[in-house]
């Protein structure tokens, strides 16, 4: 059998007294759609670096791609495209220029360059904008650009951090098109706070103050997870939203269109049918009709989120 | 109406960031402002909130005709930018005290009210912090308390929930839900296409031009292939559902039948109550069109009606 793309045992980084990573275990198999997830300053960013190679770790072993992150990284940066969560391309310099500069920072021969970023450009939907400053951009374009230009020379890792944020729906499908066809070719590993995007992926590691909470597909953590989820169907669903958030064992409640989506602990729950019972006697709209959902995506997340450490 | 405007244009030389703008918002509503990136929804706030003037057209808020008097909209309303006003360097508390002066804001009266957004807002743990060292998720919450300090009954949110982790955004939506409940009008946008779904009103602008304009619901009705009620473990007799939903299309599935309704009125959701009601055993679930769906064909129908340059 072939060596994992990722095998990472007992990684650990820190930031003079802060540990940012600890006891990190992770083994990728194998190439995939790979999405790092959890709240904010859980560790994302500094897992994702690391990963890359742009970070000194310590680890009982820490091998991406076959390369020792403890040792020279140099042969690894190169196998590797890396967009940090910060515009990071020359902003003076047209879409045409950046990419030619990446082209010739990994010695790509003249026709491939020619050729992929023909490609590239051409499945970004930037090709009519080659000689646009890339700081004229829109924020999606820019995006779809910095990702275009990790992806130019063909890197076996491409390693993403956030690249969706605060681009708009239709950019946003773009970008998983061309991460998507990559993926056969690729291991594409990204963060993202998205709810459709985390769902889409082929598997997630959920991080949470700096470690491994949980591993697995979307649809294995949603299995895990340690809340239920009610709707109560409504003409008033916020009234409902508000009343529900008085009882006792509720987490949270809002309302979403018609409906107020209510969350309960596990450890509190008083039964489904009691909170059935309970939500259908709550004040506020005139017509109420309670059910109980499968945990989606965002309650998914909201449950690890209150896992106790 | 808190807000009004008719043709409101913007032109930047030959470029037109908005382009005949006439939109209507109701007071004490959430009113979702959405667009791609570069479609002109930070020029429309900005000429909103009077800090740039229309080329054309007129724009009232709160009764005051921004273009000729832009400061005095401005003590009027509450304003949170993609990027969090808070000053590092300082406190939360300290920031609160910044702008608590510049409102005319003292004494008892600041303790009283920053006293009670503290609680509102869960800032109590962390008011000595300095933003810089708090997660993105507190500092959107800290700025949402600051920009309603001085108690305005017109809040602008541009953006509020990017790069905001899913507890925080939850969060931030039931406080928003509450500050709508308590009569403020909150005039948001947002690429998280589900939190539309928290909203009373969506308008949809591209290129500068509206392309969409109605309630969630309403949108849901014209761009999705509508609620889908499945109705399960007890066989419920086809004629009496056709009688109880006139306007709905029965479907047999392997579990029992499945029922789509364009819309989920009222009455709908009380014809469901009274068939749980007859039908022991019946399980009805409800499944809502989500609004990201309903997004692409709101933009699909645009390109292919040829409305897109």
């Amino acid at each position: 059998m072939s060596e994992p793309l990722v095998q990472l045992r007992g990684l650990e980084k820190r930031y003079g007294e802060r540990t940012a990573l600890r006891n990190i275990d992770l083994t990728i198999d194998e190439c995939q759609i790979f999405g790092v997830v959890g709240p904010d300053g859980a560790g994302k960013t500094t897992l994702l670096r690391s990963i890359a190679g742009l970070l000194e770790v310590k680890a009982r072993e820490a091998r991406v791609l076959g390369h020792d992150l403890t040792a020279d990284v140099t042969e690894l940066k190169a196998r590797v495209g890396y967009v940090p969560q910060s515009f990071s391309l020359y902003r003076e310099l047209s879409v045409l220029e950046n990419l030619s500069f990446t082209a010739r920072l990994h010695r790509l021969p003249e026709a491939e360059f020619a050729a992929r970023s023909r490609e590239l450009l051409e499945r970004t939907g930037l090709a009519p904008f080659g000689d646009r400053p890339a700081g004229a951009l829109s924020g999606g374009m820019r995006q779809k650009l910095a990702i275009a230009n990790a992806l130019l020379a063909r890197p076996a890792l491409v390693v993403l951090d956030e690249p969706t944020a605060g681009v708009d729906v239709v950019a946003r499908a773009e970008i998983w098109a061309l991460l998507q066809r990559e993926r056969r070719e690729a291991l594409v590993l990204w963060s993202t706070s998205y709810l459709d995007e985390a769902e889409a992926c082929d598997r997630l590691v959920y991080l949470d103050n700096g470690r491994i909470v949980a591993d697995g597909t979307p649809a294995a953590l949603r299995a895990k997870v340690p809340l239920e989820l009610y709707r109560v169907w409504s003409d008033d669903a916020r009234a409902v939203a508000r009343a529900a958030r008085a009882l006792p064992y509720v987490q949270g409640a809002r309302a979403a269109g018609r409906f107020a989506r209510v969350e309960v602990q596990q450890a509190r729950t008083p039964g489904v049918d009691r909170v059935l019972h309970d939500l259908s006697e709550l004040p506020g709209g005139t017509v109420r009709f309670a059910e109980q959902t499968a945990p989606d995506m965002e309650s998914t997340l909201l449950g690890l989120a209150e896992r106790p450490a | 109406m808190i807000i009004q405007t008719r043709n409101l244009t913007k032109r930047f030389g030959d470029f037109t960031a908005v382009d005949r703008l006439s939109i209507q918002v109701e007071r004490g509503k959430i009113f979702a402002f959405l667009g791609a990136n570069g479609s002109g929804k930070s020029t429309t706030i900005r000429m909103l909130i009077g800090l740039l003037r229309p080329t054309e057209g007129t724009v009232e808020v709160d009764g005051v005709d921004v273009i000729h008097h832009p400061r005095r909209v401005r003590d009027r309303i509450g304003y949170m930018g993609q990027k969090v006003s808070l000053y590092q360097g300082l406190s939360i508390r300290e920031n609160a005290e910044f702008y608590a002066g510049l409102y005319g804001l003292a004494g008892a009266d600041l303790e009283r009210r920053w006293g009670a957004l503290r609680e509102r807002f869960s800032l109590a743990d962390t008011e000595q912090e300095k933003p810089e060292d708090l997660p993105a998720g507190i500092r959107q919450r800290a700025g949402l308390a600051l920009s309603t300090l001085h108690a305005p009954r017109l809040l602008f949110l541009d953006e509020p929930t990017a790069g905001v982790d899913v507890r925080s955004r939850a969060l931030f939506w039931e406080l928003i839900q509450d500050e709508a409940a308590a009569g403020v009008t909150v005039f948001v946008t947002t690429h998280f296409l589900e939190e539309t779904d928290y909203c009373d009103w969506v308008c949809f602008i591209d290129e500068g031009r509206l392309i969409a304009d109605a309630a969630p619901e309403e949108l849901r009705r014209r761009y999705s292939g509508g609620y889908r009620v499945a109705l399960e473990g007890a066989p419920a007799p086809r004629d009496r559902i056709g009688q109880l939903f006139p306007g709905g299309q029965i479907e047999s599935t392997p579990a029992g039948l499945r029922l789509v309704l364009p819309t989920l009125e009222p009455a709908a959701l009380a014809a469901l109550d009274r068939l749980v009601a007859e039908q022991s055993g019946l399980r009805v679930h409800i499944e809502q069109p989500p609004m990201n769906e309903v997004f692409r064909r709101v933009l699909g129908e645009r390109a292919t009606t040829g409305g897109a340059a």
